[in-house]
């Protein structure tokens, strides 16, 4: 302590830190010690001197040193006075001893539970257990294993085995059994005399006495203050997406995810906005790890699903609680025996809503205008070139999904564990793309003691990555039709023996016509395919300890590791394609040549967490100080190497840096890495009065290597109050509420947002890294010279955000009605920015400007049984948001960024001041030039470029007579004006069928296809360009067809469609069979499903979806891709 | 056994304080690789060698937008390649209805100032070290050619710009209106003044193996050049004299050897963006050290067979080229290389190739020109092409330096002042050097490329600025040439300049990030 006193002095920051944690620590050991010599650990023998106390007293003290416990009327044991003297007695005979002379009886239950009962003194009352038994079922019938069943007014409890039945003691005072469920409402049960108890529990995600996850430990969700949505493991392990946030869409209010139909690609997930113009994505901490993605999961494995939205819920996780959190956590063994449960499911992939481009003849149309156009009217020779291929569908096919896992559980006294294994198959619709995915997972959870519990995690999963076909459905709707898409038998010299062979080749493409940038995609698609050998390694565990200790503290250790690596092995081989024109192969390439690469990341995290919680006159508190260190490092290495003489053979065995055919000066390797860590101190207080009044705290400092050392530490915080007005008396007359909360929080988070404008996020902002691109040369000499990248800012802090929530929440109707509104707003300040500064000066990082998002958010449910076979079940959330730039740093020259796409930058997203991030800006398009009369009775656009008729009519935006750059506006947002989704479920004995819609509105999408594409690529035209203007009137909306009238490529409001779609994600029909028929196989629960996934968009725009993400600044770019397929699949669960 | 526990857990909780008392050092991360100030590297040397690196990958430099502004918007050049490839590029520069935003214009404008701001920055950590160094000095001469010969393409391309000459701390610093052209100038003076006072006459005064580095004679002669746009002649002839008196360039004998790859750097080389290419070179990134410049003017394949894919094809000469060009000039078969026909072997630049037929401007079936730039076509080396890697669907031609400045031009430049200033007989003898190097030293009895004799100012005149069109074709003279005679109206008016035509906008790019100081020309 004294060295604390003298660091103190010193008043260097960092050490106070440290003070501040050593105070922290040493409280801890100073708790530990004293609980230590005080108690030492329970057990069954009693060692008591006490004189004159209260029984009350004597009972409590019993209850603390042994696992016995106590069930009583208070009145009984109120003013009795007692004396005792024991050491190391059995508990019956102390008892006997002190009840003696009281009038009060007791019997002893199965579970150590002690009742006392007004009887002959001391008496043992005949054990008058009451045995109940029943079963506990789900609303489609399936049996719920692991519900927990308890008396009420007693710690009498069990819980439902595999097959969901329970049979439990109570004592014949117990008139009430509660039955609780994690996913679904509890429900209380009158015993009424009743030997056997059967219940169907009602899944709902708005039950009140669910446990939540709420980081650094778990609350109940009445007593949260904030907004937090729960959404059961089941809800996401039955729908064919390897990637479980996938499923999530329109599931809940404030969380919008836009998916991409590429297998492994991760969706574009907001929490209530885009609050930054850096880092947009959630946090994900599964079962306490940071992550920044759940791929490596297998959707069967997870028990549940938090999404936390609101400042009180955020704060305790500081600098990375800005972007909102996802937390999963993953199944546990809880039955209480052996269980072992099969979930498979099979589907299949197909592409719908296919973009529509020209076929041959429509090629051909467009392409004589287009010459005639630019003045060439003699027929264009189409030698060779006479297929009329629908290049979409010779690119994709019928994708097969499948996931299968299989798990054991298991639990005795002193042992929990649970074991699984699962492979998922997931085929994208492009041809030849196939992920596929091993996963084992391991838990063990060991009770050392009644106050010691130690436990282990384990995820380890093996990943063949896909063959990268993203670029496919681009380079195949780049491809005249013409050209065909089968193959032609030649005799060619085999490019590896130089053996005259008989190879069938695909066609290339006509270079005149289209050249650089545009490539038949089968020809490198199924020359190369499995050319790539690319597998993930990921292993993700953790070890904890806890310890209660003075009865009301909990000290939990948790260590994590994070390690993955990504092996690469890519090889070029030696093939042909044929010369359409001449009918003669060509070689396509020329040398062979591997490249090899490791990918290698590590992380770690340890937690360190104190809570407290008790409750005492009407008062609860969880009173929780933590402190817990990250660090991550990424190492990466990458070499190539190209053939000597001879070629490397088409042989994996050969697919190594060194192989003996490489020649090696023509080889070169390189390596990228870097660390960052964070260290950080957090403290949480969760209070409520008489379950009426709830207040929570929570905050947390942190600390952060990428920030310099007089910023490194950031201290994030949150209030949050509610008020349960339906406990109130005066709200006993008002019948209709059966629930009523009213709750709100204020905080500042923080955000871990650095990085380039749309680009990758920088490791150490503060060292800008170093260009190894500037080479002098003189002859052939080289010299290198290092520059920095960009210009940094000493005074580097991360960007916080400001925000508020209030919301009010009911149930209603008997509770079948469940209300949950929202108002939240947000500001984030100091946006980390990384900017481009123009005149060719270095992007430089600051911090500057705010962006503000708000809105509200709605979600409703109605369960009803309407008969014993028959329950209905309806949902729905909706979500307003909006957002609004409200400054951006003064540094920047202009009050706006730009993100700018395609050649020449035509396709423009701008964050300007007053507009929502990423607005999209252009010219408006009024119609298209008639007439050379036309455009000599309209304003002059020729600032803009030279033009003609069939080129755009822009509008005066600014009404000053001429068309110029300065009438460019703001033509789109990409942030929807409200999103929304629903489930209805239907229960019907062992059927259930359940459909989920969702859908957005009032957001716009820029569309690059068709045209604003590259002056130096021939591209196939856009099905709806057959319209094109060809001549006075012919058309008002579509521009004549010219590459070379760049007037017509700029951005504009000819590119931006309406992005609102409804589409029924799921549809799905589940059928659960009856216990009769399964008991006999042994089987306890046997599920059978039909699952449709994305059956039915009804959209406004050309795209193969109106979904498009992509990052802070710039989304919602329609580029002619992220095909979203149909996915029907069939499933079956069974447990044994 | 309580004891035990107590040790037990005593060290547990041992466990995070250990933890907190390394914080300071786990927080403590620096890139697991260099920063800029543990490569202890020469802070001016590197910046000067990024202005080297500028030149050689900067498309305003040396690639397409270049040759756009350079060569491509004159009479004898057009911009080549095929009817699907960037045919904007026709109407902004062969048509002369410049944009105010397309990538070429853009590129340009942001290219120069890229170079002009690395300019302000090295002077900045001249001035601020206070280096005085024999090396840091050169550095200084560097550094300040760089940055006249920016402000001299830019005054060349736009008339009035911006005038940035101090380090950009905040962006709004660089927000600066227009400068005027005459203050222009006067700063490209003053920084040519340095240049030719710092810069070593040779560059092995550098320590060796810097072929190309710039010189005092690379100073003086762009200094001749922006003297010749303002018609100062007596300056002009101050420069060339500083240039030929140093006796440092001569002629090359033959006209070929200039282009070919052995002749790179050669006596007539004043000079040169160095591109390096090492064996391998198409398929391992690590020995590329090369430049566009060369694939952007290479033969176009098209239609003919695979091994003609040599590059983009763009830059060709025009029909009214070669109708102008007497064909008895030599100059002529090594400028352009005709397809369809034989490359002319060595005598002629070549390499004994015959060149695919040209078919039509698509070029289906065939070439898509029928004329290309022949001093260029070294790219067609047969063996450098296999030592590099870039055969058939690899084609490029990075290895190729782009001759800047020339001796030829400094004779030329000379003749031309002479001439202004009354002073035939200088000019004519200058005129006869590049005339008998013309046709292949056959000394002033010849009739091919005969001597021409003084024999009035306008006569002699006309023969200079033949001369400059056809010893410099293809080179990226001509468009400045005819703006600064004043001839460009009459020549390229029937291909729709006009005289606004001279300056190209301001990038409406530019303008918008500078919220609207940055002025457009008048004209535009």
């Amino acid at each position: 302590m004294k060295k604390i006193r003298k660091t103190a002095r010193l008043k260097n920051p960092n050490l106070l830190q440290i003070g501040r944690v050593m105070k922290l620590t040493g409280a801890f050991l100073l708790l530990w010690c004293l609980h230590l010599s005080a108690a030492g650990f329970t057990q069954d023998k009693v060692s008591l001197n006490l004189k004159d106390a209260d029984l009350k007293k004597v009972l409590k003290e019993i209850q603390k040193q042994t696992s016995y416990r106590f069930l009583y009327n208070q009145a009984l044991v109120d003013d009795k006075k007692v004396n005792v003297s024991v050491v190391n007695e059995e508990v019956p005979a102390v008892l006997t001893l002190v009840l003696n002379g009281k009038g009060i009886g007791y019997q002893i239950l199965d579970n150590k539970l002690i009742v006392l009962k007004s009887a002959a003194d001391g008496e043992r009352i005949e054990a008058k257990d009451i045995r109940i038994t029943g079963k506990v079922t789900g609303q489609n019938g399936e049996p719920l294993p692991g519900v927990s069943v308890t008396a009420k007014g007693t710690s009498v409890g069990t819980q439902t085995d595999a097959a969901g039945d329970f049979s439990l003691s109570v004592p014949d005072a117990a008139t009430t059994l509660v039955f609780s469920y994690v996913g679904y409402q509890s429900q209380e049960v009158p015993i009424r005399g009743r030997t056997t108890v059967n219940v169907s529990l009602v899944a709902g995600q708005n039950a009140l006495s669910e446990v939540v996850v709420i980081g650094y430990g778990t609350a109940s969700r009445r007593d949260l203050t904030g907004s937090i949505v729960k959404i059961s493991g089941k809800e996401v392990a039955d729908k064919p997406n390897a990637n479980p946030v996938a499923s999530l869409q329109g599931k809940v209010a404030g969380l919008s995810v836009v998916n991409s139909g590429t297998p492994g690609q991760e969706p574009d997930i907001r929490i209530r906005g885009t609050v930054s113009i850096g880092q947009v994505h959630p946090l994900y901490v599964v079962d306490g790890i940071f992550q920044d993605n759940i791929n490596y999961l297998n959707p069967n494995d997870i028990e549940s699903i938090e999404v936390l939205k609101d400042p009180s819920s955020l704060a305790i996780f500081g600098v990375r609680g800005a972007t909102g959190v996802i937390a999963i956590t993953t199944k546990k063994a809880r039955a209480g025996q052996t269980i072992v449960s099969l979930n498979t499911s099979y589907g299949i992939k197909k592409l719908v809503d296919k973009i529509q481009l020209a076929n041959a003849d429509q090629f051909k149309t467009l392409f004589a205008q287009e010459r005639a156009n630019n003045g060439t009217t003699t027929p264009f020779d189409y030698t060779g070139l006479d297929a009329n291929t629908d290049w979409i569908n010779a690119v994709t096919r019928t994708g097969k999904f499948s996931n299968t896992s299989l798990s054991v559980n298991g639990t005795t006294d002193r042992n929990r564990f649970n074991l699984g294994v699962s492979y998922v198959l997931d085929q994208g619709i492009i041809r030849r793309e196939q992920l596929q995915r091993w996963l084992v997972s391991f838990g063990d959870e060991f009770k050392v003691s009644k106050a010691v519990k130690v436990g282990i995690n384990f995820n380890g999963s093996r990943q063949k990555n896909p063959y990268d076909a993203t670029w496919v459905l681009d380079a195949a709707r780049k491809v005249m039709p013409l050209v065909s898409s089968g193959t032609r038998s030649y005799t060619v010299t085999d490019l590896y023996s130089g053996a005259q062979v008989t190879q069938d080749l695909y066609s290339l493409l006509d270079v005149g016509l289209q050249s650089s940038g545009v490539i038949n995609p089968l020809v490198r698609l199924e020359n190369e395919w499995n050319k790539t050998q690319s597998y993930e390694w990921r292993s993700v565990g953790s070890v904890f300890g806890e310890v209660t200790f003075l009865k009301y503290f909990t000290a939990r250790s948790t260590l994590y590791a994070d390690m993955s690596t990504v092996n690469s092995r890519t090889y070029t081989p030696l093939y042909y394609g044929y010369n359409p024109r001449t009918n003669k192969p060509e070689q396509v390439t020329q040398k062979t040549s591997v490249g090899e690469s490791d990918q290698t990341y590590r992380k770690f995290q340890q937690d360190h967490v104190l809570t407290y919680k008790n409750s005492f006159g009407g008062h609860n508190l969880t009173a929780t100080g933590g402190f817990t260190t990250y660090y991550f490092g990424n190492f990466n290495r990458n070499g190539s190497a190209t053939q000597g003489l001879l070629p490397i053979p088409d042989d994996p065995r050969f697919w190594y840096l060194s192989n003996t055919f490489v020649d090696q000066s023509k080889s070169s390797a390189s390596s990228s890495q870097s660390e960052n860590t964070t260290v950080s101190y957090l403290a949480r207080a969760l209070y409520n009065y008489k379950n009426k009044y709830f207040f929570n705290a929570s905050f947390r400092d942190d600390g952060s290597s990428r920030i310099p050392a007089k910023n490194r530490y950031q201290t994030f915080w949150a209030l949050g109050g509610a008020w349960e007005i339906s406990k109130e008396d005066f709200m006993n007359n008002v019948k209709f509420f059966d629930f009523l909360k009213l709750k709100g929080s204020v905080g500042k988070l923080g955000n871990q947002s650095a990085y380039i404008l749309g680009g990758g996020a920088l490791n150490y902002p503060f060292y800008p890294t170093l260009s190894s691109t500037t080479v002098a040369v003189f002859g052939s000499n080289i010299y290198k010279a290092a520059e920095e990248n960009y210009e940094y800012n000493p005074d580097l802090k991360w960007e916080t955000v400001n925000g508020q929530e209030v919301g009010v929440e009911f149930a209603a109707f008997k509770n079948r009605l469940h209300v949950e509104a929202n108002y939240f707003n947000k500001t984030t300040n100091d946006l980390m920015t990384y900017f481009e500064r123009g005149l060719g000066l270095k992007p430089k990082l600051t911090n500057g400007g705010s962006i503000r998002n708000w809105g509200e958010e709605i979600s409703a449910s109605w369960n009803q049984s309407l008969s014993r076979d028959f329950s209905i079940n309806v949902s729905g959330n909706i979500t307003f948001l909006k957002n609004k730039v409200l400054s951006l740093s003064d540094e920047l020259p202009t009050s706006y960024l730009i993100r700018a796409f395609q050649n020449n930058g035509s396709a423009e997203s701008r964050t300007t001041i007053g507009y929502p991030i990423g607005s999209f800006y252009g010219y408006v398009v009024e119609g298209v030039y008639q007439s050379y009369a036309d455009i000599l009775k309209s304003p002059s656009a020729a600032a803009i470029g030279a033009y003609r008729p069939g080129d755009f009519k822009f509008k005066d935006v600014n009404g000053d007579g001429v068309i110029t750059a300065d009438d460019r506006t703001v033509i789109g947002n990409p942030t929807p004006k409200f999103t929304y989704g629903g489930t209805v479920n239907l229960n019907y004995k062992g059927f259930s069928l359940s459909a989920d819609v969702n859908g957005v509105y009032g957001n716009q999408i820029f569309r690059t296809w068709g045209s604003l594409e590259s002056p130096f690529q021939r591209v196939n035209y856009a099905a709806f360009q057959v319209g094109a203007w060809s001549g006075p009137g012919t058309s008002n909306f579509v521009p004549l067809v010219s590459q070379g009238d760049r007037f017509n490529y700029n951005g504009s409001t000819y590119n931006i469609e309406d992005g609102s779609y409804f589409r029924i994600r799921n549809l799905q029909l589940g059928y659960n069979f009856s216990n009769a028929l399964l008991s006999r196989y042994k089987i306890n629960n046997l599920r059978l499903y039909l699952n449709v996934q994305n059956l039915k968009t009804w959209k406004n725009n050309y795209g193969y979806t109106p979904e498009f993400g992509g990052d802070a600044t710039a989304f919602g770019y329609d580029n002619a891709g992220g095909a979203i397929p149909r996915v029907t699949s069939v499933g079956l669960n069974v447990t044994f | 056994m309580k004891k035990n526990k107590i040790i037990y857990w005593s060290l547990l909780a041992a466990l995070p304080l250990l933890a907190v008392m390394g914080c300071k050092k786990f927080l403590d991360r620096k890139p697991l690789q260099a920063t800029l100030s543990d490569l202890n590297q020469g802070a001016l040397e590197s910046k000067v060698f990024g202005m080297y690196s500028n030149l050689r990958t900067l498309a305003g430099f040396s690639l397409l937008p270049w040759l756009d502004f350079h060569s491509i918007r004159d009479d004898d050049a057009q911009k080549g390649s095929d009817d699907n490839d960037g045919r904007e590029i026709i109407t902004e520069f062969d048509t002369y209805q410049y944009s105010k935003d397309d990538w070429a214009p853009n590129t340009y404008w942001s290219d120069h100032y890229t170079m002009i701001n690395a300019t302000n920055d090295a002077l900045h950590i001249a001035d601020s070290l206070k280096l005085s160094d024999a090396g840091s000095i050169r550095n200084v001469g560097e550094v300040c050619f760089f940055r006249a010969y920016s402000y001299f393409e830019l005054v060349k391309a736009y008339g009035e710009v911006p005038l940035i000459n101090f380090p950009i701390r905040k962006a709004s610093d660089g927000v600066v209106p227009k400068s005027t052209v005459t203050a222009l100038y006067a700063f490209i003076d003053s920084n040519l003044q340095v240049a030719a006072a710092n810069l070593p006459l040779t560059n092995s005064e550098y320590g060796g193996n810097y072929p190309g580095r710039l010189t005092k004679g690379a100073a003086y002669t762009l200094w001749a050049q922006t003297y010749l746009f303002r018609q100062n002649w007596a300056q002009v002839i101050a420069m060339c004299n500083t240039v030929i008196n140093s006796k440092q360039y001569s002629l090359a004998p033959e006209f070929s050897d200039i282009w070919r790859d052995a002749g790179e750097n050669g006596p007539e080389s004043i000079w040169e963006m160095q591109a390096y290419d090492g064996p391998g070179a198409a398929s391992n990134g690590s020995v590329d050290y090369g430049s566009d410049f060369g694939t952007s003017q290479q033969i176009r394949r098209n239609g003919a067979s695979v091994e003609w894919n040599l590059g983009w094809g763009w830059n060709t000469p025009t029909d009214k080229l070669v109708a102008d060009w007497p064909t008895d000039d030599p100059r002529k078969s090594k400028t352009i290389l005709y397809s369809g026909q034989s490359d002319g072997g060595t005598a002629l630049g070549g390499f004994g190739a015959t060149i695919p037929a040209y078919s039509n401007p698509s070029g289906t079936g065939g070439l898509a020109q029928k004329y290309w730039n022949k001093k260029l076509y070294t790219g067609n080396d047969p063996a450098i092409r296999v030592s590099t890697g870039y055969i058939n669907n690899s084609g490029a031609a990075r290895w190729i330096n782009h001759r800047i400045l020339r001796y030829a031009d400094v004779i030329l430049m000379l003749a031309e002042a002479a001439n202004e200033t009354g002073d035939g007989a200088t000019a004519a003898k200058n005129l006869e050097l590049i005339r008998n190097r013309a046709s292949g030293n056959l000394g002033p009895s010849r009739t091919v490329v005969a001597p021409i004799p003084f024999v009035n100012q306008a006569q002699m005149r006309t023969a200079i600025k033949n001369e400059r069109r056809w010893e410099f074709a293809m080179e990226g003279y001509r468009f400045y040439d005819l703006v600064r005679w004043g001839d460009a109206v009459s020549v390229l008016g029937p291909l729709g300049y006009v005289n606004r035509a001279r300056y190209y906008p301001i990038p409406q790019k530019a303008i918008d990030l500078s919220g609207g100081v940055l002025k457009q020309n008048p004209e535009w």
